[in-house]
């Protein structure tokens, strides 16, 4: 009997020590969690393979380092795709805190890429391939203004090089050179996306966003506003999957490695209510 | 090639039919423009908007992307005479429409749209306030009981049994939202039971203003059951504005002081769980309520009793027992009687036919 | 006169905000921002300096009373003067007064934010997940049809979010989506009606003048 007691009654402290340990357990020894890729995320990629050749990509960065846990994988897996791919990009954010962690991915990721490169011609060059805008304030002012040119709005890039000296943007005028707008965000900027840019001209938007903050954009999956849409680490999880089963891009899977602490926790919530609603049942038998 | 050329040669359709009317139903300094597309439509690289005001010099206001036919020029003085011309753009290559008939933009004093809201708003206002005035007249009101607000008699008495204070929260709303305002009614109730029974109050805030505003209430209180000497003022006191430090800041409190009932009342954000589940832990009884539903769960999981939504609204009239504002809540029932009825009114009209009547809710 | 003046000032201003809400003329519109911000920015300022004067009253009356943990009052006054005179005279970035900088350290709100805030705001915030899972080992129990029915339902959804959920069975994702989207909204919904008449019943007492427990009490 005094087990089933104790079943009912397992101190909280027990609890949180069992859970610290399976969270971070995963993650000191990594291993990588397959999931299936559900269909949301598998518009997002076919979104981007099926921008035209002379379209360019752009990604917003607009996540701080507060969210950037989950939104970093997906920031990630999305590079590597456009440069195994070579679509043009252009990478810019609506704030000024994001532009710290959009540079630190450009970097690594160009790095593996170029580390590997044989040629000139295989690596990845700044201002042929991808550009970097930075930030311009107000946020609405670029989201409005890049509709009508995207150089006048960012006259200069982040690292201060004139916009309109760089090869890519020659041939990228405004929207209508633009296949598609990733936002990658754990607040309100792919709502004002499509409320501003693709009301007013049109532009396809896809979206990344947190697990928290899913619900409120769901609706724009479903109206066909959004092309594609990746939720939380699942999602980022979801794109390493797709982009390594299709174009065989085997890179360290940040979301997945993170997945089993994930899933791990959950168990252990719900082991913990099997366990206190056995002892309450078999208690209240007895009784 | 051949296009381009021919384009170059010929030019690109002009956009047609241009009409400018002052946008409706606004706070004025706006007009709105719509045209018909250009036949040239998909090639182009959008649309300009230019304005006048003499009909002669015209200047850009606007651009906007092809197959869009509507331009929202938010940028007028009230009273003056404009003139619009849209331009199909393709490259450098312009070609302007014909002028828009002279428009002017005003000021509107009521937004047309919201008229239903207003009706709603009269006929459910009107509701409460029959019934209130019914009270008035002394006629007695049924109302169900509550578990949480029956609790609280038990929850103070329990306070002063043990020997132990009181904690209330009124959450990290502001004083705008009307759930720190309904929790202030409840405190007032609280701090006059806490006051007979002579059980030490500790109440602390977020927001300055509502904290204020509280001090008042909770002296107020005390003076009205005639123990103004008992009143403590530091049992009612500001913390930080800050959501989580003010969450770790109560928290801390409820380990420390070991309150015997804790009221987490009011508006809450993710600290819910922080502030509930650190009760439960100091074996405090605890007595909930909130309209924000994401904290419901919360709220329910971890405290004794939790009142959902609406109920945190009821309590002041519940607690007091007084004749007007119990009437408030006959007629916020009937109310929701009404939008009920007429849900299910909605859905059976909305499932076996296609009227157009329903194009109204639209 | 000392309960009037708060009634009809509360009257003038509730009338305004519904005025304001359906009338959009610039006159309505303007008046409404002068009571409704402009006042209330001015009151709040007031209000901070009675608030901090109130937190610092609490603290040096521990002290000198030397109540159970007053020396926690310390730590409190000691980062209070700190943090004032850094944000006061060190501003945002560290272009106030202050001698800004002490090796990589700047005295500025900037580094107070980054280095004080943000990580022990995010430790609070991290909190949750341990406090969710010791709340639901404690009530989620199947006390009764309706605490069953809860905790199946919680079962499902919190395997549906899961990968193993989607191994499991592939419906069970889809079900937990349809266990948030249908039954979990249309609670929802019940229950932000049932709000929405509580906060119209509440605002027209309290414009009215039948609800004064906000003046402390019914009484006149």
């Amino acid at each position: 009997m005094k087990i089933i007691d104790r079943l009912t009654k397992i101190d909280r402290r027990i609890i949180y020590l069992i859970l610290i340990v399976v969270v971070a357990l995963p993650l000191i020894v990594p291993s990588v969690e397959k999931v299936r890729v559900m269909a949301p995320v598998e518009k997002l990629f076919n979104a981007i393979e099926n921008i035209p050749e002379e379209k360019a990509l752009i990604i917003d960065f607009d996540y701080a380092p507060q969210t950037a846990p989950e939104l970093d994988p997906m920031g990630f897996a999305l590079l590597r795709h456009v440069f195994k791919t070579r679509v043009k990009l252009i990478v810019i954010s609506l704030y000024v805190q994001p532009l710290g962690l959009a540079q630190k991915a450009l970097t690594e990721v160009i790095e593996e890429y170029n580390s590997e490169a044989q040629t000139h011609e295989d690596s990845i060059v700044y201002g042929r391939d991808y550009v970097f805008l930075g930030w311009v304030p107000p946020p609405i002012i670029p989201i409005l203004g890049m509709g009508e040119s995207i150089t006048n709005v960012y006259q200069v890039d982040y690292y201060g090089n004139r916009t309109d000296t760089l090869e890519l943007m020659r041939s990228i005028k405004n929207y209508n050179d633009v296949g598609l707008l990733i936002s990658l965000s754990g607040g309100n900027p792919p709502k004002w996306w499509v409320q501003f840019a693709q009301s007013k001209f049109g532009l396809p938007i896809g979206a990344g966003v947190t697990a928290v903050s899913a619900s409120e954009f769901y609706p724009y999956l479903q109206s066909g506003q959004f092309s594609g849409l990746m939720i939380g680490m699942k999602g980022a999880a979801e794109y390493e999957e797709i982009i390594e089963r299709e174009l065989n891009i085997k890179r360290e899977r940040k979301a997945s490695e993170a997945l089993p602490s994930l899933t791990y926790a959950h168990l252990v919530i719900i082991v913990f209510i099997v366990i206190g609603n056995i002892g309450y049942l078999i208690k209240r038998r007895s009784k | 090639m051949a296009v381009i050329l021919l384009i170059g040669l010929i030019g690109v359709a002009p956009p047609t039919h241009v009409r400018a009317y002052d946008t409706p139903d606004d706070g004025g300094g706006s007009i709105m423009v719509e045209w018909h597309l250009s036949q040239d439509d998909a090639i182009l690289d959008g649309y300009e908007i230019y304005r006048s005001n003499d009909g002669d010099v015209y200047e850009k206001v606007g651009f906007i992307g092809r197959n869009r036919t509507r331009y929202e020029d938010s940028n007028t003085e009230d009273g003056e005479n404009y003139f619009y011309k849209v331009v199909a753009l393709k490259d450098t290559l312009k070609m302007y429409s014909q002028a828009s008939q002279p428009v002017m933009s005003s000021p509107q004093w009521f937004d047309l749209p919201k008229l239903n809201i207003l009706i709603a708003c009269v006929i459910f206002g009107g509701l409460i306030l029959y019934f209130v005035y019914h009270a008035r007249k002394g006629k007695e009101l049924y109302i169900r009981k509550i578990a949480g607000l029956q609790a609280i008699d038990d929850a103070v008495g329990r306070a002063t049994e043990m020997g132990k204070p009181i904690l209330y929260t009124t959450g990290t709303g502001l004083i705008g939202d009307i759930a720190t305002i309904a929790s202030l009614n409840i405190l007032g109730e609280i701090a006059k039971k806490c006051a007979r029974y002579d059980t030490q109050l500790i109440n602390p805030h977020l927001d300055p203003i509502v904290y204020t505003v509280a001090r008042e209430v909770v002296k107020e209180s005390y003076t009205q059951v005639g123990r103004p000497d008992a009143f403590d003022p530091d049992s009612v006191y500001f913390i930080t504005d800050l959501q989580f430090a003010y969450a770790a800041a109560v928290s801390g409190i409820m380990v420390r002081e070991k309150p015997a009932t804790n009221f987490l009342i009011g508006w809450f954000m993710a600290e819910s769980l922080i502030l509930a589940e650190t009760g439960a832990s100091t074996g405090a009884i605890q007595i909930a309520g909130t309209d924000r539903v994401p904290q419901l769960p919360f709220f329910i999981t971890a405290c004794d009793y939790t009142l959902i939504g609406e109920e945190l609204y009821a309590a002041s009239a519940y607690i007091s027992k007084e004749p007007l504002l119990l009437g408030a809540i006959k007629g916020e029932d009937l109310g929701k009687l009404i939008i009920g009825a007429a849900l299910i009114a909605g859905s059976i009209i909305g499932l076996l036919t296609k009227l157009p009547i329903l194009n109204l809710f639209k | 006169m000392k309960k009037g003046l708060p009634l009809i000032l509360v009257f003038i201003c509730g009338i305004l905000g519904i005025i304001q809400y359906f009338a959009p003329h610039p006159v309505v519109q303007d008046t409404d921002n002068f009571f409704r911000n402009n006042l209330l920015k001015i009151l709040a300022a007031f209000a901070l300096v009675l608030g901090l004067g109130s937190l610092l009253k609490v603290h040096m009356d521990k002290i000198k009373r030397k109540r159970e943990n007053w020396q926690y009052s310390w730590v409190l006054i000691i980062v209070f003067i700190i943090t004032s005179i850094i944000g006061l005279f060190g501003g945002v970035t560290g272009e106030g007064p202050l001698p800004t900088r002490i090796g990589s350290f700047s005295f500025d709100n900037q580094t107070i934010y980054d280095n004080v805030i943000v990580p022990l705001g995010s430790t609070m915030f991290a909190l949750l997940a341990f406090f969710m899972a010791s709340a639901a080992y404690r009530a989620f129990r199947a006390r009764s049809t309706e605490a069953t029915l809860l905790l199946a339902s919680a079962f499902i959804v919190m395997l549906g979010v899961l990968p193993l959920g989607d191994r499991i069975s592939p419906h069970l994702p889809s079900f937990a989506q349809w266990i948030m989207d249908v039954p979990n909204v249309a609670g929802q919904r019940g229950i932000l009606i049932g709000v929405a008449f509580g906060i119209l019943a509440t605002a027209l007492k309290i414009i009215l003048g039948i609800e004064r427990s906000w003046l402390g009490g019914g009484g006149e």
